[in-house]
């Protein structure tokens, strides 16, 4: 038998005929291996954890048109781009509008919104009945629900008014018999384009002409020479589709689009806007406790075929990111140069970032406390065990062990309950914050492969360091004194 | 090997009457030389087993020098004493003295193997034997009768072949069979491996088998 398999054996035998007491010290050291590599694995996973918890407290980040810029649903979707796919929770396009319910004279806030992102961004929203499905229906917040006594089911007839902006008005309702138009499009290379066309009494065009001097001559330029070309546009009804409507010039098909954007948009410019009105199903009853219990919800196609405009005033993104990336999200969309801006949500951002820190601070402190004590519960164990080897310890070192052996021994014994105890605290651990994980947060963590060498290192780091005093008393046995006889 | 102590002496501090300490030896010179058994013997609590402790190196004297040889074993660190201590001597302590997880033989091979040196497997038996220990090797000290145990402590250090053997009352629980042979063991060990065995002892028999007997009172060595 070599040394050291008689120093194993030693300590084997050790732990072995201290059943009792060695397991007290490695359930000690097991149960602290486990809450730490348990809080360890919730501490790692908690941001991600907490990130989605906290977006039922609702949007987090405000998507705003630029000053002096209108936001399309278009826009929105290139803006989207600067935040990944997996953080974004969901995105409220909202457009609010004043409507008017003529029959009771009353007039309220609407909003035009996308009711999928809604249940995305505002988790908290309470609906009596459901949220609608289909166009020409609406959400009633409560208070206009009690006010003007509707329920689930009754119908609404809201009247939009046009104010100045005639560029809200539906296309289909811009026909202007008899007018001269005259408008203005983005053509080939950046230059513009401008038509100016006459209509007849059935608002159909009578005569167009073209200034396309901005455009290269051997293409675009050669518009206002083909007759063929111009002649498609007579007699049609504005707005019209390229490609539909009329074909392009083949060779020039931007600048022909530029001359179908430009008499669009001229037609938009001239047409006095018109009232609509639409009679909505109330489909739900909308409890926020908040401000949005004033308002009426209708869907963004209502929105768009009452007022003419798909322009959107503002969007809620709910984002499931840290405050710090959260911030670096807002600066690439404000900064990418499109018409969009983006705000935070102060409120609710730092809301989060204070009960992450708490959160952390009380793992942490945790943490320490069971160290503390698995420090104490083995150090105890440990100093009893040589207690009862007094006389042992005494007859080995008169047999000629050195302190330093005696000193090994012990320490290889304490290594050893926190090498099991590590094993044992990181698969414990890990079923542990697997429990919390499922039962808090209600999602699964995945493991973490570094927890294991974590945990044994760890255990067996505080089951020496609770070696050292009863080592120390250990080593201070006197064999001369012990040996004395029974 | 000579063990040789220059004026050793050992004081304890405690109240004693009229004095605040109490001399447990009062300084002592002595030498032990190979090829003898020397018996120290004298009333309970004369100091006896602290001489022995002091020139075992189990205790460093408040005065005075062990000497092995040339080696003055208390100006020795730990690690070095203990080597030291481990390949000169051997040690019978008083009272029980088994590690409880290893059997006999184990118990008997553990001074070598806490150094890992060739296990003297041949000289243990051999000591089993002729005190009449060898059918035990494979027990457990728990299953061992007082007696045994003695025995057992005994080839332990004789199986080392140390240079000098410090045995304290080795004799103490032994029938007087048992304690002839023991006895004589001793005696062969000094006069035919030429080596020292220095023997705390009251019984009176082991005078008959000393080279050398020693007697102390009071703590101090007066023959």
């Amino acid at each position: 038998m070599t040394k050291r398999k008689m120093f194993l054996r030693m300590i084997t035998a050790s732990l072995l005929r201290r059943r009792s007491r060695m397991l007290i010290a490695l359930l000690s050291i097991g149960i602290g291996a486990t809450i730490l590599a348990g809080l360890v694995t919730i501490y790692v996973d908690v941001p991600r954890q907490m990130g989605a918890q906290f977006r039922s407290y609702g949007a987090n980040m405000l998507i705003l048109p630029r000053e002096g810029e209108t936001l399309t649903r278009a826009d929105l979707d290139e803006t989207l781009q600067a935040i990944p796919r997996e953080e974004l929770v969901g995105a409220a396009p909202y457009r609010y509008v004043r409507l008017d319910m003529t029959s009771r004279q009353q007039s309220f806030t609407a909003a035009g919104t996308d009711f999928a992102g809604v249940t995305q961004t505002s988790p908290y929203f309470s609906v009596e009945g459901a949220y609608p499905a289909q166009t020409r229906e609406l959400l009633v917040g409560k208070e206009i629900a009690e006010t003007i006594g509707v329920k689930v089911g009754s119908t609404m007839e809201l009247t939009w008014q046009p104010t100045a902006a005639a560029s809200e008005l539906s296309p289909e309702e811009s026909r202007v018999p008899g007018a001269s138009l005259s408008g203005s499009a983005e053509g080939f290379g950046g230059g513009m384009v401008y038509v100016t066309a006459a209509l007849n009494e059935d608002a159909a065009i009578d005569s167009l002409t073209v200034d396309v001097s901005t455009q290269t001559a051997e293409y675009g330029g050669r518009i206002p020479e083909d007759e063929t070309f111009l002649a498609q546009f007579t007699g049609k009804t504005l707005p019209l589709t390229l490609g539909e409507d009329v074909d392009a010039l083949s060779g020039a098909t931007v600048t022909s689009g530029a001359i179908v954007d430009a008499l669009n948009r001229a037609v938009q410019a001239a047409a006095p806007a018109k009232p609509r009105t639409v009679i909505f199903t109330v489909t739900g009853i909308l409890t926020t406790g908040g401000e949005e219990e004033g308002y009426v919800f209708l869907s963004l196609q209502d929105m768009e075929s009452m007022t003419g405009s798909d322009r959107l005033d503002v969007v809620e993104l709910s984002v499931s990111a840290g405050a710090d990336q959260l911030q670096t999200y807002a600066d690439a969309v404000t900064g990418s140069g499109g018409k969009a801006q983006a705000r935070l949500v102060k409120r609710v951002t730092r809301s989060e970032a204070s009960v992450l820190e708490k959160l952390t601070a009380l793992v942490f402190l945790v943490t320490l406390v069971v160290l503390l004590l698995t420090m104490i519960c083995v150090s105890t164990t440990m100093m009893a065990v040589v207690s009862e080897r007094r006389r042992e310890i005494g007859l080995r070192k008169a047999l000629g062990a050195s302190d330093s052996s005696i000193r090994a021994e012990f320490l290889g014994e304490g290594l050893f309950l926190g090498l099991l105890g590590g094993v044992m605290g990181a698969v414990l651990g890990f079923v542990f914050a697997q429990a919390v994980s499922v039962n808090v947060f209600g999602s699964s963590i995945t493991f973490q492969p570094l927890l294991l060498p974590a945990a044994i290192l760890v255990s067996m780091a505080i089951a020496a360091l609770s070696c050292l005093l009863p080592i120390r008393r250990a080593v201070a046995i006197d064999p001369a004194l012990v040996l004395k006889g029974e | 090997m000579t063990v040789k102590a220059e004026g050793v002496s050992r004081r304890y501090f405690r109240k004693t009457g009229t004095a605040n300490y109490f001399d447990a030896v009062q300084p002592v010179s002595l030498e032990i030389a190979p090829g003898g058994m020397t018996v120290l013997t004298g009333r309970s609590g004369s100091g006896k087993t602290t001489l022995l402790n002091m020139l075992s190196g189990l205790l460093v004297p408040t005065g005075g020098k062990v000497w092995y040889d040339d080696t003055d074993l208390y100006a020795l660190d730990d690690r070095a004493l203990s080597r030291l201590r481990s390949e000169r001597t051997g040690v019978v302590p008083q009272g029980r003295s088994a590690v409880d997880t290893l059997t006999v033989l184990e118990n008997i091979l553990l001074p070598a193997r806490l150094y890992q040196r060739e296990l003297p497997v041949e000289a243990a038996v051999r000591w089993m034997e002729k005190l009449g220990i060898a059918p035990l090797r494979d027990a457990r000290p728990a299953e061992l009768s007082g007696g045994e145990l003695r025995r057992m402590a005994i080839v332990r250090a004789l199986a080392q072949a140390p240079d000098v053997l410090f045995a304290d009352e080795p004799t103490g629980d032994l029938d007087d069979e048992n304690t002839r042979l023991v006895l004589s063991a001793f005696r062969d060990f000094a006069h035919e491996e030429k080596k020292a065995v220095f023997m705390v002892t009251h019984e009176n028999d082991a005078l008959l088998y000393a080279d050398r007997v020693l007697r102390m009172d009071h703590g101090q060595v007066t023959s």
